[in-house]
């Protein structure tokens, strides 16, 4: 369990977050979206103590992660800021993790195991690819066997078939109980792997809804061509549909049904050429949701 | 004593500028130990290099373990590492306070391998008689070179930048102080770069 209360933190005159709150419940994984600038990683370094919010509180696990008495054991975290020293093997540098959180070294082969690193666990880090960087970075938010996970931009510089795997490996997880906070500006990768969206935009709470929800909320558009289109947009429009004419001359209705327009268009002797519900992604939700203010 | 293994693990796991530093400062040692010990018998006026201005070679760790107390805190910074360092231990504090403790025992180290190899080294021109002013002096070496590790680290902790501390201090000790000192004299004993006089 994640809480975030009116957390607001600004930075001299900017304001990074701005009475922002949400939770996020164990058992599942949740997204944490926005454009770049929106506000997550300061949110989350809020979440980790690693910066003092303006005004407002989060908790995890029921308390302020300064208070947790032994916080790797309990919450494991990468953010964009966890580096690693080129010169340490991947290896080594999960050995000073453990040390630091006091975990034992037999675990290191474990999450080593888990995260199809064994291979390159002797190498130097400065080498590494950024897909095997990220995989490290799981590796050590795994290491104290955490029972919330936060994630910042963990699929940055996966491929496909890494996205993959990381879902798989973050929904086994999440099955287990485990509380999870993935970060992400790319939607198609929270799509992916979340159950849960959070969206902020400019340090500003936008919506929180299951994935399902949010593509279905944009998915209510039906797009028609009609030789008479003229009169099917007068007569959509006296019942109550917003309609807007699209660039081939087809109409795009906002909020029908394919099923009513046809209905209607069959009961006015209006011939259709094409009716179809449009498949929005998630992509388009989040672009209409945070579109008003982008383009400021 | 967690946080201690977790630090020395970081010095021990970061061979290449660890190493680095220890191999610079011992060449310079011998460098300087075998020309000021060497030098001394080829002039027929000179008298003989004493093991005392060999201790003064040595005592150029000082510089190494300021460095050294610098990189312990600042790699941490430009590396990024220190995030999880933070994460792993929220009371910032016992972080600095273990980079502390580490920096005194390695500074120690520092001076007392750089003690060893001048005088090995010069053992080879003169002979090395340690009589009780010397042992004091060793004494006072390594402890100052501690006390400069100590430093090192409180610069590196608060500049946080590795290039900016390191050069920071080196202008301090190297010029600011002694140009300060001039017109100061009755402060000039209590400057930090005093610490080894």
């Amino acid at each position: 369990m994640i809480e975030v209360d009116h957390l607001t933190k600004r930075y001299g005159n900017t304001v990074a977050v701005d009475d922002l709150t949400f939770r996020v419940t164990p058992g599942r994984i949740t997204g944490f979206l926005g454009p770049n600038g929106a506000g997550k990683t300061t949110t989350l370094k809020a979440i980790l103590a690693l910066i003092r919010p303006t005004s407002g509180a989060t908790r995890v696990l029921g308390k302020h992660y300064s208070e947790l008495d032994d916080p790797v054991r309990k919450v494991g975290a990468v953010l964009e800021t966890s580096r690693y020293h080129p010169g340490r093997s991947g290896r080594n540098h999960l050995r000073v993790l453990a040390a630091q959180a006091g975990v034992p070294r037999e675990r290191i082969e474990e999450v080593l195991e888990l995260v199809a690193m064994k291979g390159a666990a002797k190498r130097r880090v400065g080498g590494y690819s950024m897909g095997m960087r990220q995989r490290l970075g799981l590796a050590a938010a795994l290491l104290g066997e955490p029972e919330l996970l936060i994630l910042d931009e963990p699929a940055n510089g996966l491929d496909p078939a890494g996205i993959r795997w990381l879902r798989d490996l973050l929904r086994s997880l999440a099955q287990q109980g485990r509380t999870i906070l993935v970060s992400s500006h790319v939607l198609a990768e929270v799509e992916q792997i979340a159950d849960e969206v959070v969206i902020i935009h400019r340090g500003n709470f936008v919506t929180q809804s299951t994935t399902a929800e949010l593509a279905a909320r944009a998915a209510a558009g039906v797009r028609v061509r009609s030789p008479q289109a003229e009169r099917l947009r007068e007569l959509l429009s006296t019942n109550g549909m917003s309609v807007v004419v699209m660039d081939d001359g087809a109409l795009g209705v906002v909020d029908g049904t394919p099923e009513r327009v046809g209905e209607l268009a069959a009961a006015n002797q209006i011939v259709l050429h094409e009716l179809a519900a449009e498949k929005a992604t998630l992509e388009e939700a989040f672009l209409e949701l945070t579109a008003g203010e982008t383009t400021e | 004593m967690r946080l201690l293994h977790a630090e020395l693990l970081k010095l021990r796991t970061a061979p290449r500028t660890a190493i680095g530093l220890l191999l610079a400062m011992l060449g310079l040692a011998v460098l300087g130990s075998g020309s000021t010990a060497s030098s001394a018998d080829e002039s027929p006026f000179a008298i003989e290099a004493s093991v005392s201005d060999i201790l003064d070679v040595a005592s150029l760790a000082v510089i190494f373990s300021l460095i050294l107390g610098i990189l312990v805190v600042t790699w941490e910074y430009r590396h990024g590492t220190i995030t999880s360092t933070f994460l792993a231990t929220s009371r910032r504090e016992r972080v600095i306070g273990t980079k502390l403790v580490i920096g005194v025992i390695a500074g120690a180290l520092l001076a007392v391998l750089s003690v060893v190899a001048s005088l090995s080294v010069a053992s080879f021109w003169i002979e090395i008689e340690l009589e009780r002013g010397h042992w004091e002096l060793i004494g006072r070496i390594v402890l100052g070179t501690a006390a400069w590790a100590v430093l090192g680290v409180g610069v590196g902790a608060l500049l946080q930048s590795q290039v900016g501390a390191i050069v920071a201090s080196l202008v301090w000790f190297l010029v600011a102080e002694p140009l300060l000192g001039l017109p100061l004299d009755e402060v000039a004993d209590y400057l930090p770069g005093a610490a080894l006089d």
